[in-house]
């Protein structure tokens, strides 16, 4: 805000630096429900998981290089690839995009000053490190879950799997549960109600679309895993018979429950990363999304048929015909709206005049492998096709085809996209394009051989194979692109890292982007926006008049809101400004009540369930004490008194 | 067109690469058998084999096609609008449409028909009408149970089928999941608790297939492997007849020896010798057991060296199998081996 | 889904921050502290409040929760012959019946109480939720006693069935607490008085209430239909 600003106004702004001003130290960060301190911890705590899950892989593929390696014990092995799909999935790509990406942004994109419910954003924060605390707990003492990511009964049960190896996933899995189905809650509501004045349900940017599609499958999803688990741990524990053939149940029964979650979860992975790359395209392409309304329609409508496709991972189960091709039916419909999203994207890159900067090569590089994994998805509805290759390396192939390099690479680009708008500085783009390259090559080299070696025959989840099979050529291949993989995703930290304190100074907008985020400050102040942002087109930063007129405003103090936390709530479709809402700056029930949480699923692991009982008492006493404090009742600046009234005001 | 140069050397250039890569493993490894799901040697793999090829040469289209459009892209990336057609809008709607929903539509639509209507007809569980033989596999933590019911004749890991004959397998489990998987003859098929599922088994050429376990099923998932050997009928007559039959008395005082071993140290509680004293049923039936190639799922050849290894320390060769370590001697070890190799 | 903005001519947005009082007002949750100024504000509003959206999205997932349990209850049903197995008594269908009509009978209360709150009429509105957790008590009472009562001669751990009646009847016991708790927390924070923040509370509390007697009449269904 360079213009010079009349006296009014700067009183506003400098109340507002105030008012928002950041608590330092530990205890700000642990007590902050600001969206950017909380998206910021969950990237690094997400990054650090990504690491360990990184490390869980290099170790198989290191396993892996030749036939009767003898690296790794078999049970040593087990419990590297269930937790390497527990972490990538629950602990990385859904935080990282719903948490990290979307806490972050999403305000920032729809000209809010934070999420709708703040203090909720933390909770889902803390919890999140909590449940990953758990579960890595579980493998540093040597007795992680063990019988994959999906966990099949009755393997997973008491007697095949005594130890506390499954509890530490059953429990562990709702205790994550819970974090992303309230950041989700929290992401619905707030791309709902805190919607910029003018900023239609037409005029949200994609990105916008994309989250509120995978969140509102996230909530629908969800309860099927924690039903699941709680089955399992019933059985495990008190000796119920959900999953039990001896006894009336089926281990069916779970295999149904845990992908009625686990097919929706996928396009919850997936959608943040069209978001992305809708996101990054038309920055650097200088063009608009062409049919922008039928893409953001192909989003949504991916979320809603993703949850009719899940007995496709069940083809090979013996299930009547009729009903498998009813789901093979469904898993080809689906196909669809992503053939859209995917055309939509080349055509707009094709017309535009792209600039094939790291964050977009990252996006074209989703673009091939999101088109290679779904052809070798499509390849999977073919029902007979899939009975042969079902549980093998194809099947591996294919989803690393479209989670890593379908949401990883996006991230990956979102993360070089705003990491100026974050942190004020520019990271180095040679360095830059040599991290795409790198990664792109290395995942190539890793996945696509493992179609290969699916289709002649080896079956996943193994942790040696024999010489005669002749697999070792293909699987030394593999390992070897896994090296040149985490060659390029270090030099992407690295890169980061090194321009966090060396790169050159940014201003505002150093892209030419089209959303709200890149008209405020780098990095942003606390208040995000001095003055609340009005918008009349679906690209906001390319109508100068709109921010001509936010300018004007703010120079006569206008529409500043710094009477205390504010930020405007406005009409669910046309956002129409409705109230002016006051956020709670910080609080310490959060971290409280995830402290709480834990332990009481740790009363659960070890069977204590009448100190479980007690610590559900405790809960309930920190959400009683949480509540009796209004958002609005936080001291209206760092000082804890409240200002004067400003008598333009009352008039204004 | 000459690849592009410079940093953004394109995707364009690393597909001909991995395709020659591609083409030089299925020929090493593909052709020759083994595993392969495209070295069929039945008619219902034969029909899938074709499917995937056809499924194969269609992505190749579409993916040489979307990188083509963003090669394209790269070229012309000064110039806004598309090639021939300019800026029209509506154009690059239109190809939005026609390549995200009307050709994906009709391929669908093609591929369903070919796979989901026709193709499943000969992967799906054989009418029991249509078959003249049914042999149950049942499916242990890390082994196969072979029975061929209106007979004696109980194996393990290894089953015998006559050729050019329709025979229904019954797949079913005695613990957990597991899936039973011939690439070469048959679509895989899950043993799940409580379900009898049945695939065909009908092939036209004799030979030994190699088949593995494809759903995890704990810590020697990885070697719990078997072998479908198919065979003129009047050779595979001869083998179930010999299979139904009790085991052989052993011959050498050596073997008698082992036999008695075998009934007093601990065998017999886990493994059956149909005919004698041995009735355990946690362990693969023995009673023909020097017919067989290998053991231990197709851990280890069957030769007396193996044998012997195995038996004095099986945990050494498949760790975490359910066979324990008996602390017998070397003696001990050599005789029992002796014995068991005469169990033709 | 109009592009086109609130009032002002084609072209020219209109004064977005419209009327810009409206838009100047403090905040309005921090004014509204009497039952009268909450009333008011609470009825100037246009869209439903982030609290009752948040409380919609929760009932979605509670929702589904259900649908699954009923759903899972209902597959193994269909996968057996016997249902219950051949020995357990069918469950009865009168007093759950009744039980449940008690239940729902709540959302009468509760609703009342939502719509006095909106209108600024603290006492009313206490009164409304204190007579409808005293129902909502005594029928969990009764339930929780039939359930113990219950699990002595049908064991759980006996079979499938006796494993999904329970955990059905188990997770709606639990809401039905949770509920519970919902009201006394609001029992305890209204003792201070009224505000639109408070006004959403309690809307959000008989939101909750009306959706779990929905899914109780479910349970009802579910429980007693292999008597029916």
């Amino acid at each position: 805000m360079g213009a010079a600003l009349a006296p009014p106004a700067r009183e506003q702004v400098a109340r507002l630096d105030r008012v928002w001003k950041e608590r330092t130290g530990l205890l700000g960060w642990l007590t902050t429900t600001d969206h950017k301190r909380i998206g910021l911890m969950y990237f690094f705590t997400t990054l650090a998981f990504f690491a360990a899950g990184g490390t869980e892989a290099l170790l198989m593929r290191t396993q892996l290089i030749g036939p009767n390696q003898k690296l790794l014990t078999p049970e040593a092995y087990d419990q590297l690839f269930t937790m390497h799909g527990i972490t990538m999935i629950f602990l990385v790509v859904i935080p990282m995009t719903t948490g990290a990406f979307g806490n972050y942004l999403i305000p920032l994109m729809i000209g809010a000053r934070d999420m709708a419910f703040p203090r909720m954003n933390a909770v889902s924060f803390w919890v999140f490190l909590g449940s990953g605390i758990f579960l890595y707990i579980a493998l540093a003492t040597g007795q992680a879950p063990n019988a994959g990511w999906f966990d099949y009964v009755p393997l997973a049960s008491k007697q095949y799997d005594p130890g506390l190896n499954i509890d530490f996933y059953g429990y562990g899995l709702i205790f994550n549960g819970i974090s992303s189905t309230a950041a989700a809650i929290n992401i619905v509501v707030t791309i709902f109600k805190l919607r910029a004045p003018g900023m239609s349900l037409n005029r949200m940017p994609l990105f916008c679309f994309a989250f509120l599609a995978a969140a509102f499958s996230l909530i629908f999803a969800l309860p099927s895993l924690t039903l699941a688990c709680l089955f399992l741990e019933l059985d495990r524990q008190l000796g119920f018979h959900f999953y039990d053939v001896a006894f009336g149940g089926d281990p069916l029964l779970w295999q149904n429950l845990f992908w009625i979650f686990g097919h929706p979860e996928v396009y919850i992975i997936i959608l943040p990363a069209f978001g992305i790359a809708t996101s990054i395209i038309p920055t650097f392409v200088h063009r608009r999304m062409v049919l922008f309304p039928l893409v953001a329609l192909a989003e949504l409508l991916v979320a809603f048929l993703g949850f009719g496709v899940w007995v496709h991972h069940m083809f090979a189960v013996g299930l009547a015909t009729e009903v498998t091709i009813y789901f093979a039916a469904a898993s080809m419909i689906i196909v669809i709206p992503s053939a859209i999203q995917i055309f939509s994207w080349i055509t707009t890159i094709l017309t535009g005049t792209p600039e094939f900067t790291t964050p977009l090569l990252w996006i074209i590089g989703f673009i091939v492998f999101f088109i290679a994994g779904g052809l070798s998805g499509i390849t999977l509805a073919a029902i007979p096709f899939d009975q042969q290759v079902n549980a093998s390396y194809y099947v591996v192939a294919h989803f690393h085809f479209v989670i890593f390099g379908g949401a990883v690479f996006p991230i990956l680009g979102g993360m070089y996209y705003w990491f100026p708008k974050v942190t004020g500085r520019m990271y180095h783009e040679r360095v830059g394009q040599l991290s795409f390259w790198l990664s792109f090559v290395g995942t190539w080299v890793t996945f696509f051989p493992m179609h290969i070696v699916g289709i002649d025959g080896m079956p996943r989840r193994i942790y040696t194979y024999v010489a005669s099979t002749g697999w070792g050529a293909l699987n030394a291949l593999e390992s070897i692109g896994a090296y040149v993989l985490a060659s390029g995703l270090l030099l992407v930290i690295v890169n980061l890292a090194v321009s966090l304190f060396k790169g050159e100074r940014v201003g505002a907008d150093p892209w030419e982007g089209d959303t709200l985020e890149w008209s405020t400050s780098s990095p942003p102040p606390a208040y995000n926006y001095a003055v609340i942002p009005t918008v009349t087109s679906a690209y906001p930063m390319w109508d100068e008049r709109d921010r001509r007129r936010d300018q004007e405003r703010l120079e006569g103090g206008r529409g500043v809101l710094a009477r205390g936390h504010e930020t405007p709530a406005s009409t669910v479709q046309d956002a129409e400004l409705d109230e002016v809402l006051g956020m709670p700056p910080y609080s310490m029930w959060p971290p409280l009540f995830a402290l709480v949480l834990f332990v009481g699923f740790v009363m659960l692991l070890l069977a204590h369930y009448l100190i479980a009982a007690g610590v559900a008492g405790a809960l309930a006493a920190v959400l009683l004490a949480w509540h009796a404090r209004e958002p609005h009742q936080a001291p209206l600046d760092s000082t804890g008194a409240a200002p004067p009234p400003l008598a333009r005001e009352a008039a204004s | 067109m000459r690849p592009p140069r410079a940093r953004n050397g394109g995707p364009a250039r690393r597909r001909p690469a991995t395709a020659a890569l591609a083409l030089a493993t299925i020929c090493l490894g593909g052709c020759g058998g083994g595993q392969s799901i495209v070295a069929p040697r039945s008619h219902q793999t034969s029909l899938i084999a074709l499917l995937w090829w056809w499924m194969l040469g269609a992505s190749v289209v579409v993916f040489a096609g979307a990188v083509g459009l963003l090669t394209i892209a790269w070229f012309r990336r000064r110039t806004p609008g598309l090639p021939l057609f300019g800026r029209r809008e509506e154009v690059a709607g239109g190809m939005v449409i026609g390549f995200g929903i009307v050709i994906p539509l009709v391929v669908l639509v093609a591929l369903f028909a070919a796979s989901d209507l026709y193709v499943i007809r000969f992967s799906e569980a054989p009418a029991a009408s249509s078959t003249r033989l049914t042999v149950d596999i049942i499916g242990h933590q890390w082994w196969w149970e072979v029975r061929y019911p209106g007979t004696e004749a109980v194996t393990a890991n290894e089953v015998h089928i006559p050729i050019d004959t329709r025979v229904n397998v019954v797949a079913s489990t005695a613990d957990v999941i597991h899936s039973l998987w011939v690439p070469r003859l048959a679509r895989k098929i899950d043993m799940i608790p409580g379900r009898q599922n049945r695939i065909l088994l009908d092939t036209p050429d004799p030979g030994t297939y190699v088949g593995q376990c494809s759903e995890f099923c704990g810590l020697q998932h990885a070697h719990m492997r078997m072998t479908v050997i198919a065979e003129a009928p009047r050779a595979f007559h001869a083998w179930l007849t010999n299979m139904a039959r009790p085991a052989p008395a052993p011959t050498t005082a050596r073997e008698r020896e082992g036999e008695r071993l075998f009934m007093s140290r601990g065998c017999a509680g886990c493994h059956q010798l149909r005919g004698t004293e041995a009735h355990g049923e946690i362990g693969p039936d023995l009673t023909h057991l020097a017919t067989r190639k290998t053991l231990a799922a197709l851990t280890i050849p069957n030769t007396p060296a193996e044998l012997s290894a195995w038996v004095r320390d099986p945990q050494a060769i498949k760790p975490g199998n359910h066979m324990p370590d008996l602390g017998l001697s070397g003696v001990e070890v050599e005789k029992i081996a002796s014995f068991l190799e005469a169990l033709h | 889904m109009s592009g086109a903005l609130p009032g002002g001519p084609a072209g020219e947005p209109a004064p977005l921050l419209a009327g810009e009082g409206l838009a100047l007002q403090p905040a309005r949750s921090a004014l509204a502290r009497s039952g009268e100024a909450a009333a008011r504000m609470a009825a100037e509003r246009k869209a439903q409040p982030s609290g009752i959206w948040g409380m919609a999205l929760f009932l979605c997932a509670e929702t589904m929760l259900f649908v699954g349990v009923i759903g899972s209850y209902f597959y193994l049903d269909f996968r057996v012959e016997h249902w219950p197995p051949v020995g357990v008594k069918l469950p009865e269908v009168l007093d759950p019946s009744v039980l449940t009509a008690v239940l729902v009978l709540t959302s009468v209360p509760m609703a009342l109480a939502a719509r006095r709150a909106r209108a600024g009429a603290l006492r009313a509105t206490v009164w409304l939720i204190a007579l409808a957790a005293f129902v909502q008590c005594g029928y969990l009472a009764f339930q929780l006693h039939q359930f113990v009562a219950e699990a002595h001669t049908l064991h759980p751990q006996a079979s499938a069935y006796a494993s999904a009646y329970f955990t059905l009847l188990g997770l709606h016991h639990a809401h039905v607490l949770l509920g519970i708790l919902f009201d006394l927390g609001l029992l305890f924070w209204l003792r201070t008085g009224l505000s639109d923040y408070r006004i959403t509370g309690v809307r959000a509390v008989a939101l909750y209430w009306h959706v779990i007697n929905v899914i109780a009449v479910a349970v009802l269904i579910t429980e007693i239909s292999p008597s029916l």
